[in-house]
């Protein structure tokens, strides 16, 4: 166990525990847009910048991704210093330039007090912020289905070669996940749509109720030993009634 | 780890405390939760069954989750779901053979039971003693 | 490889395999002051040390030959030139810290370094200078080739690995170095192919005969690209601690045309722009920090004064929007509204408070981004600013650009000198001049498209960009 200050109060931590694990549990709300607990930290957002220096520094202090940084014993952090305030603020208004028509974008701007982008918006752009949550999620869960193409101002987030992915079992957790809620599908009538990529949804034996695609569900069984017979008795307890 | 719930169906009157009992325990923000128990209709006249998730061995919920969301607790012995962790990918809800893992629609989070930590709230609340949780009644030698 | 050993080569190996232990070759280097040429400046020697010093399964030696710069190719000549210098360097770098394994990462625009280069691991595993047992010791090394494809953000360590490894090219944050953790998360050793190529000459003729050149801190030589508007352009080697006039007026013959000197670029795109106050400025790693540029990978684009400092900038910060790999935000949107600013002011739709706001903006893009490519972004415009800011104010105050470059801010006027030699007429391929024989022509303005072809078929210095 280590002990850094959070804001003025002496916290306990783990070593090597990241610096956003710890100001989280504290209940300290540091904005984040490419984190996600199920997958590895990144630091493409760079929201969750802290101000970070300790006593032997001699007032030098540094600004890190507090996602990315390993707490370390007798580090002093503050999550909202000026600097900390403007960095944010000013990312944040470069996310409104390039994204002004997100409402989440928007919302969590006007928190930092940027309501307008003092910068040229781009009016014909989409709403992903190229955080990565669904690339990585996806690679997490073993598809790698999707990935970042391209680079600089031009990337984007796509299947390979912009074509419906082999990979790609309709899981909808890079959908679900999206900050933004920028990745389109469509479920309807036992089928479901993404990625260009059309699926069958496997239904309950007894009920007709459908969760997941039969893609998914012969992945589950077949990668994970779940028998098959599971997924087709989705019966749900509390709608049986 | 040494208690169980024991269910003595023919006590259930399907009153549902149980349920509220869950619902306003998980409440998040004065929301209540999506209830992780429910007594079901056992097919015969005011035979009632509760049903909850039975924490089982070998897990088909735990072997579905490819973010390793569900983990099952070594104190309590209960399979507990981080809402940090996971996707929403539904994988459990269509892996579990009894329906225990459910899409809470008004959060938009998964729930399923975790034994309040080890203390559940609606053996408790049951006016009927239909559901208890108490450790495991010993074996009783037959005799004669 | 018979002619490199003819020059000593491959002795500096066998004095380190038979003679000398990690350590002192460890403390050798470090005793040279030998400094990373790749542009952070960090000792070679201490980074060696680090990564011995740290237990592991493996350990790797990589050889950093991405050069992305614009203009610089100071890494290719000596991959294609001294190919087995590199490798020696890598070879003594390995056994210094204990590496079985190593890549050299070279782009693919290098056709012939790769070549040579895997010629050169060809010989030397065919003489048993690579492979099991190196010169009967029990020194085990073999080097692979990894070639990238021309990414800039790849010269950065963490994408290089990313890279090598397979992996996008993506730099990751290294609050954890890459000598503790590196390619396949494990220690590893990244040296740029100039540095390596200054180890075998240093173990042969010792710490002491290297320190003597350059200056105290900036020990030895460096090797950069001068080009722009000197009269001799090419790759020159000089000792560190040298003057840049000298460089410039010595070595480089001065301007184009005896024109003013105005600044000279180092660093590559993401240096900094120096001004002739500056000029007696001795060249090392920490003098040019200090100015704001950066000795960076050896590149310097000389300017004189029809060069216009905003476009300069603009052209560097075009450079590095395009090379940005677009993972942080400030980085990927950062330069590119620091780059639409300057394109405004270019046009002549400058404002006033554009100027605080790219300062301002530069300021959060320098500590916010992820990698070196992001925090020295802003260097060409802030260094630009910094000592050529009326030129600036020019351009969005007078809306007028006095090098005579940004299009929409000057116009072109025959003078009163014009023979009507008729030599303009046809070069316009817009119909913009009208005149004839022997009379002054004239150009209608609202048809010209400043594209300077009539300027430089003028035979009379008649045609003036204002």
């Amino acid at each position: 166990m280590i002990h850094i200050t959070i804001n003025g109060k002496v916290v306990q931590a783990k070593d090597g525990e990241m610096l956003l694990t710890v100001i989280r549990r504290e209940q300290i709300d540091v904005p984040t847009l490419c984190h996600h607990e199920a997958v590895e930290p990144s630091g493409a957002c760079r929201l969750c910048m802290v101000e970070i220096t300790k006593p032997e520094w001699d007032g030098w202090c540094d600004y890190v991704t507090s996602c990315l940084y390993p707490a370390a014993d007798g580090l002093i952090v503050n999550t909202h210093a000026p600097k900390v305030n403007e960095l944010r603020s000013s990312i944040l208004d470069m996310y409104l330039a390039r994204h002004p028509k997100s409402p989440e974008i928007r919302q969590l701007a006007a928190e930092y007090g940027v309501l307008k982008t003092q910068f040229e918006e781009i009016v014909d752009g989409n709403n992903c912020i190229l955080c990565g949550i669904c690339t990585r999620i996806c690679d997490t869960m073993g598809f790698h289905a999707i990935s970042m193409v391209g680079r600089g101002h031009g990337k984007e987030v796509a299947p390979p070669l912009n074509m419906a992915p082999d990979a790609c079992v309709g899981c909808l957790s890079c959908a679900k996940n999206c900050p933004t809620n920028y990745i389109e599908y469509n479920v309807s009538n036992g089928n479901l749509s993404i990625w260009k990529k059309d699926f069958k949804m496997a239904a309950c034996k007894e009920c007709g109720k459908t969760t997941i695609t039969k893609e998914f569900a012969e992945y589950l069984s077949k990668n994970r030993d779940i028998n098959i017979d599971y997924f087709e008795n989705v019966t749900n307890v509390t709608e049986k009634n | 780890m040494n208690n169980r719930f024991i269910v003595k169906p023919e006590l259930c009157t399907g009153c549902r405390s149980c349920e509220l009992a869950c619902s306003f325990t998980h409440a998040v923000d004065g929301v209540r939760s999506l209830t992780r128990i429910t007594p079901i209709d056992g097919g015969f006249k005011d035979l009632w069954v509760p049903v909850t998730c039975l924490q089982c061995d070998d897990a088909a919920c735990i072997k579905s989750c490819l973010v390793n969301a569900l983990k099952r607790n070594p104190v309590t012995g209960a399979v507990e779901l981080n809402h940090e962790v996971c996707v929403n990918c539904m994988a459990c809800v269509a892996a579990c053979p009894f329906g225990c893992a459910v899409l809470d629609t008004q959060t938009n989070l998964i729930v399923k039971c975790d034994l309040c930590g080890g203390d559940p709230a609606c053996a408790h609340f049951c006016p009927t003693k239909a559901l208890e949780w108490k450790p495991i009644p010993k074996a009783v030698k037959k005799t004669g | 490889m018979k002619e490199y050993i003819g020059v000593d080569g491959y002795q500096a190996l066998a004095k380190v395999l038979h003679k000398m232990t990690p350590d002192e070759v460890i403390d050798e280097i470090i005793n040279s002051g030998l400094r990373g040429r790749g542009g952070g400046g960090f000792s070679a020697g201490k980074k060696w040390k680090i990564c011995k010093n740290i237990k592991a399964e493996k350990h790797y030696v990589i050889c950093n030959g991405d050069e992305g710069d614009p203009g610089a190719f100071m890494d290719r000549s000596i991959m294609e030139g001294d190919p087995h210098g590199v490798l020696e360097g890598m070879m003594i770098a390995a056994y210094a810290v204990g590496a079985k394994e190593g890549y050299i990462y070279v782009r693919d625009e290098y056709p012939l370094a790769v070549t040579h280069l895997e010629k050169a691991i060809l010989d030397c595993e065919r003489s048993g200078l690579l492979g099991e047992n190196i010169l009967g010791t029990d020194f085990s090394f073999s080097i692979k080739i990894a070639r990238g494809a021309g990414a800039f953000v790849c010269g950065e360590s963490s994408a290089l690995m990313k890279s090598v490894a397979g992996e996008v090219g993506e730099p990751r944050a290294t609050y954890i170095r890459s000598v503790v953790k590196g390619l396949y998360d494990e220690p590893t050793v990244l040296n740029n192919v100039e540095t390596l190529v200054n180890v075998p000459t240093i173990i042969r003729k010792g710490a002491d005969w290297y320190k003597s050149i350059g200056t105290k801190k900036s020990t030895g030589t460096k090797v950069f690209s001068l080009v722009g508007k000197v009269r001799n352009t090419g790759l020159i080697e000089v000792p560190m601690g040298i003057t840049l006039r000298e460089i410039i007026y010595d070595i480089g013959g001065g301007i184009l045309d005896d024109r003013p000197f105005k600044a000279v670029q180092t660093g590559g795109p993401s240096g900094g722009c120096i001004p002739e106050s500056m000029l007696d400025l001795p060249v090392d790693f920490d003098s040019l920090t200090e100015v704001g540029s950066m000795m960076g990978s050896g590149g310097m684009i000389v300017m004189d004064d029809t060069t216009c400092i905003v476009d300069v900038a603009k052209y560097f910060l075009e450079f590095l929007v395009e090379e940005s790999c677009g993972k942080c935000t400030p980085c990927r949107e950062g330069l590119y509204q620091l780059h639409k600013l300057l394109e405004k002011i270019c046009s002549g739709k400058g404002e006033m408070s554009d100027i605080e706001k790219m300062e301002r903006l530069s300021e959060n893009v320098m500590i916010g981004s992820l990698c070196g490519l992001g925090k020295s972004g802003p260097n060409p415009l802030m260094s630009t600013l910094k000592y050529f800011k009326d030129e600036y104010i020019a351009h969005i105050k007078d809306k007028k650009c006095p090098a005579g470059v940004c299009p929409e801010l000057i116009t072109y006027k025959i003078l009163d000198n014009c023979t009507g030699c008729m030599a303009c007429i046809p070069a316009c391929g817009y119909d913009a001049i009208e005149g004839k024989k022997k009379e002054v022509h004239v150009i209608t303005q609202d048809k010209c498209t400043k594209c300077g072809a009539c300027y430089a078929v003028c035979n009379f210095d008649s045609i003036l960009v204002s």
